[in-house]
């Protein structure tokens, strides 16, 4: 599947995929969710937050 | 190709085309609109000048399409916060330098001058105003 394709499937320009896919972008949450439900997948599948100290264990 | 992804490549080729011709209008109006008044057509320039910026306010308001997605809006932001940060600085050195080069009678400020600044107090209290309501709409 090309840009182009993906970017009509989730209505947003060719442009946006390709800077989400390069990491120059995040995504809103509306649009994450439009990218997941199109690859039937979790959204944590697509995008990895890389939460430091968040929601993890760690000495205070 | 599924009916989905038809439909959504037209959609997306339509809103391309749209974008395409609403920058066309706005371009071509200031273009054509100063080539008219340079050949001494003031008032037709100024009629093409509106045309081109009537033009693009229609096919922007006019299309039930977002030619804009959510990554325009985000760059946007970032260009006028950027715009901003780097105009308070020379507004702020400038407006100084115009106030004591005034008091000392070393040099006086073109009137173009203070216009300038006082377009830049404009822009900042109407940042101000907007962003105050921004805070505060329900």
């Amino acid at each position: 599947m090309s840009q182009a394709d993906l970017a009509a499937a989730v209505d947003v320009t060719r442009q946006t995929i390709n800077a989400v896919e390069r990491e120059r972008y995040d995504p809103s949450i509306e649009l994450a969710f439009k990218l997941a439900a199109h690859f039937d997948c979790r959204i944590e599948d697509l995008f990895d937050p890389e939460l430091n100290g968040v929601g993890t264990d760690h000495d205070d | 190709m599924t009916q989905t992804e038809t439909t959504g490549r037209r959609r997306f080729t339509k809103r391309r085309r749209y974008r395409r011709v609403m920058w066309g209008f706005v371009f071509g109006g200031v273009a054509i609109g100063l080539a008219l008044r340079s050949l001494g057509y003031p008032f037709i320039g100024e009629a093409v000048y509106w045309i081109g910026a009537i033009g693009f306010l229609a096919v922007w308001r006019g299309t039930s399409l977002t030619l804009f997605d959510e990554r325009d809006k985000a760059l946007e932001q970032r260009a006028a916060t950027t715009t901003l940060a780097l105009s308070a600085p020379i507004f702020v050195v400038g407006a100084s330098a115009a106030r004591i080069l005034t008091w000392t009678d070393i040099y006086t400020v073109p009137t173009v001058v203070w216009g300038a600044l006082y377009g830049y107090v404009a822009l900042f209290a109407t940042f101000g105003v907007v962003v105050t309501w921004l805070r505060y709409r329900r």
